[in-house]
């Protein structure tokens, strides 16, 4: 899908939880600053991860060689 | 002050304000005063009678009689063990009852109960007894009489050989005898001695028993004991007593013991009076309980009726005060959690009012304590509730101080945060008002231990383990449950985090039990040619897109597999490990910024960044240069020889323009830095030192309103606060920066373990899979397919489902509690333990 779409994925995810977590638990403005940290903390963690992972088989140096039993 | 303004502060991120407050309490509402506040649990009290001990206090006799109050709750709760009563199933709530009354309820109750313990301890006793002298009776009665006419027979021959001769007709008639009673003996041995007419038989024996003055001695002996009681008795008499033991066929309960044991029942004939005397003893020592037994048959059979109305007498009697027993017990069960909670609560309210000190005129308390600043409402509307309720006529005030002791630290969590907020705490406790990392923690200590433990199968067990344990919440919070389920219940919602990122891990990193699938996509290899000759020597090539989540699926399996994981892993950690630290010194920042410490924001926090970033946040940019561009330099010639040679040309391993010009530039910036973090602090640090202290001559007059403990306070920190010793400012300094400098290093390498962890993890589970599971599939036999099923899963659940999980669990614990917090975190507070009836329940136990 591209990175630039899915990174735009992740972005949009991001912004949905943190509006769910504003209907559901919403208890004042720090509360909800704490939420909102906590949710974007996790989008960014788990986005970094993917994008490592995309990244790294964009231009591989390395290609599977498959074991002889096959 | 302007910018903070701006921005509403976040929960949970620094403590909650706290404030210095003085309490002055008339003496007849000082106890329900301290109760309310018990309830609200909002009030850390200060000790202010440090100097006196435990037996000068006001409150000691109160504390003495709810000890012994505690102590006569501790004596019924064991009887209610031994009446079997669960603790699961007393109730919690009862009646209204004052102290006073409750306390003389207890000693009743106690002395009550302990006269019926002794009663039927000696009722017991006295039944076993009974019991053991009705089955003498019975045993004894049966051998009795060939015992008898044996004994007798042995002690004629002995005597006869002692007598002297003599011309009497006793003589002759003790021979006439003899003989006669020779024969009778051989007949005995022949015939059963109950075939005899008994009474001719009795008769002559007892007539010669009296002459030869036969004594009998019986009763029971302990059936492991008999042989050793033969042996002496034998040797102490020197062979002159007849034994006679029968064995009883149940064990009997021994009346000291209470135990059952194995029993015989012996008579012993013995003439004279010294032998008696030795027997006596002997059985003595040996524990034998001697009964009487006659050999008047008519007595006999009275006797053993007469015994037997009595045993059921007395059982009778037991039984009642048994049931007597249970029925008090069972009555003290229903109030017991009550009576508990209410000894424990005056007992703690006893407590806390020992360490209130007393005014000058001796009618008031004063308490001193801390309390966060938005309880005050709540403190003050407790302190009239108690004033009113006590009839009493003055009010307790409630006064702030101001005082320059550092206040305790307080967090409002909710249950979910609480878990978290507990591991950060078990490293330090946050100093008041500085940045608490578990904000953080909460979402990156989950991540980090998915990172290690990535596999979507068994996330989805852990996922089912910590909910149940959260569905099942309510009725595991009022058990006690043991050690090791009481952490695992302590930490569910951090397992269930930890459970929900590693599926998400999982899926990145495409394993199922080490099995990938192809969720995404197509995978994005494929042979070179139709016939796919070189699969399995060079490989196959890239056609299509990239796949577009996780790890490629026909990676798992190859000969090259693993030098492209280490490769991705090792990358990544190193990548997340900048970030993370970055994240560290960003925190650093905004703690500078709030206590408004600008040295350190100009002095520490920009070398420091400046420093990391312009080495490994350089390295994390050539990580990702080189994966976009697929160049194929070596990053670890070109990270080293850009400090061993930084002019030489770069050859092959460039990968962008102008890098050789960039590399010099970074490593001036890091030169750079180092001595700025270093050197300016100190000096500043004097500087600002004089400043203050310019008219230090003239200290400011103490108002009244201070009382003499915080003069005292300042005196006693009046080391640090007046004296600056340069040097040691220097030293210190020098320590932070050389374990900054180094540390930068050590701690980028040691974000490795995320590599190190999950690459044992994915072998771990792919040897499970492969030598278990597909090898007990090979065999087509279901047999061995079920042997095979059951060890993959002893061994999933054993090795990876509980040792990596703590095995990730620590170390991901680890990276938090060293890389991340020892950028900016000091953790050298204390916490806020506020006086509350809660936490001394959980307490206690």
């Amino acid at each position: 899908m591209g990175f630039l779409l899915t990174t735009l994925v992740f972005v949009v995810i991001g912004i949905v939880a943190s509006l769910c977590a504003r209907i559901c638990c919403n208890k004042g403005p720090s509360a909800n600053l704490l939420h909102l940290t906590l949710v974007i903390t996790a989008t960014v963690c788990c986005w970094m991860m993917w994008a490592i992972v995309y990244l790294a088989q964009m231009n591989p140096l390395i290609v599977p060689i498959l074991s002889e039993s096959e | 002050m302007a910018e903070r303004e701006c921005l509403p502060t976040m929960d949970l991120l620094r403590s909650e304000p706290m404030q210095l407050a003085r309490l002055i309490i008339p003496v007849e509402s000082a106890h329900r005063v301290i109760s309310y506040l018990g309830e609200l649990g909002l009030f850390q009290f200060k000790d202010l009678n440090m100097e006196k001990s435990p037996f000068q206090r006001t409150y000691a006799t109160q504390i003495k009689r709810c000890r012994e109050m505690a102590r006569k709750l501790r004596f019924f709760r064991d009887q209610m063990y031994k009446a079997g009563l669960l603790s699961s199933t007393w109730p919690t709530h009862g009646s209204e009852i004052s102290l006073d009354e409750l306390e003389v309820k207890l000693g009743e109750l106690e002395v009550e109960l302990i006269e019926m313990n002794a009663n039927s301890e000696k009722l017991q006793r006295a039944y076993n007894e009974l019991l053991e002298y009705r089955l003498v009776l019975k045993k004894a009665g049966e051998v009795f009489y060939p015992a008898q006419t044996r004994a007798t027979t042995q002690q004629r021959e002995h005597e006869h050989h002692r007598v002297e001769r003599s011309i009497d007709s006793p003589l002759l008639l003790e021979q006439v005898l003899l003989s006669y009673f020779s024969l009778l003996g051989c007949y005995s041995k022949i015939y059963d001695a109950a075939s005899y007419p008994p009474m001719v038989l009795k008769e002559i024996t007892a007539d010669l028993s009296k002459q030869v003055k036969l004594g009998y001695v019986s009763g029971l002996v302990q059936r492991d004991k008999s042989m050793a009681f033969e042996r002496i008795l034998f040797r102490a008499t020197r062979g002159n007593v007849y034994l006679k033991q029968e064995s009883v066929e149940e064990p009997v309960v021994d009346p000291v013991s209470g135990d059952k044991v194995e029993k015989n029942v012996f008579i012993v004939f013995h003439a004279g009076e010294r032998a008696k005397s030795k027997v006596l003893k002997i059985c003595d020592a040996f524990g034998a309980n001697r009964y009487h037994f006659t050999d008047d048959t008519g007595k006999q059979y009275q006797m053993i009726t007469e015994v037997t109305g009595k045993l059921s007498e007395l059982k009778t009697t037991i039984d009642v005060g048994k049931h007597h027993w249970s029925s008090v017990v069972q009555a003290i069960g229903l109030q017991f959690e009550q009576w508990n909670t209410m000894v424990k609560k005056e007992k703690s309210i006893y407590h806390t009012l020992d360490m209130l000190s007393f005014d000058v005129t001796k009618k008031c308390l004063v308490a001193e304590g801390w309390c966060p600043v938005h309880a005050t409402s709540q403190i003050q509307k407790a302190l009239l509730r108690a004033t009113i309720d006590s009839n009493s006529q003055v009010g307790a005030i409630f006064e702030v101080l101001h005082s320059k002791e550092s206040p305790p630290t307080y967090f409002c969590t909710n249950k979910i945060m609480n878990a978290f907020q507990e591991i950060v705490n078990a490293y330090g406790v946050a100093k008041y008002q500085e940045a608490n990392p578990g904000v953080y923690t909460a979402v990156t200590f989950p991540f980090l231990f998915a990172v290690m433990f990535g596999d979507w199968g068994h996330g989805i067990c852990l996922f089912l383990a910590s909910s149940f344990l959260i569905l099942k919440e309510k009725k595991y919070s009022t058990q006690k449950l043991g050690d090791i389920m009481e952490m695992a219940f302590g930490g569910r919602y951090v397992i269930i985090m930890m459970s929900i990122f590693s599926i998400y891990t999982g899926l990145i990193y495409n394993e199922f039990f080490s099995v990938p699938f192809e969720f995404f996509g197509r995978s994005a290899y494929a042979c070179r040619d139709s016939s796919c000759r070189d699969a399995t020597t060079i490989g196959l090539i890239k056609v299509r897109n990239t796949y577009p989540f996780g790890v490629d699926p026909v990676w798992h399996g190859t000969r090259s597999e693993l030098p492209f994981l280490n490769s991705l892993k090792m990358k990544m950690s190193i990548l997340l490990g900048v970030a993370q630290m970055n994240l560290g010194i960003i925190m650093s920042y905004f703690n500078a910024k709030f206590f408004q410490n600008d040295l350190d924001i100009w002095y520490q926090f920009v070398p420091q960044m400046i420093f990391l970033n312009s080495l490994f946040g350089y390295l994390s940019l050539l990580i990702i240069v080189k994966w976009c561009t697929g160049s194929q330099a070596d990053l670890y010639h070109v990270m080293i020889y850009m400090f061993l040679s930084p002019m030489d040309d770069l050859a092959d391993n460039q990968l962008f323009v102008g890098q050789k010009y960039l590399q010099i530039l970074l490593l001036f910036l890091a030169l750079v830095a180092v001595p700025w973090m270093l050197i300016p602090k100190p000096f500043l640090l004097k500087k600002q030192h004089e400043e203050r202290h310019q008219g230090g001559a003239y200290e400011p007059l103490h108002t009244l309103d201070e009382n003499l403990e915080q003069q005292l306070n300042n005196r006693s920190r009046g080391g640090g606060h007046e004296e600056f010793q340069f040097s040691e400012v220097l030293v210190h300094q020098l320590i932070h920066t050389i374990e900054f400098v180094l540390g930068s290093v050590s701690n980028t390498a040691s974000y490795l373990r995320l590599w190190a962890l999950s690459l044992a993890h994915s072998e771990l589970s792919s040897v499970f899979f492969e030598k278990v599971l597909l090898l007990a599939w090979g065999y087509n036999n279901s047999v061995i397919l079920a042997i095979g099923v059951v060890v993959f899963i002893f061994a999933t659940v054993g090795v990876l489902l509980v040792m990596e999980t703590l095995s990730a669990f620590l170390h991901a614990l680890r990276l938090h509690w060293v890389e991340f917090q020892n950028k900016f975190y000091q953790g050298d507070g204390y916490i806020f333990l506020p006086f509350s009836f809660s936490l001394i329940n959980d307490d206690e136990e």
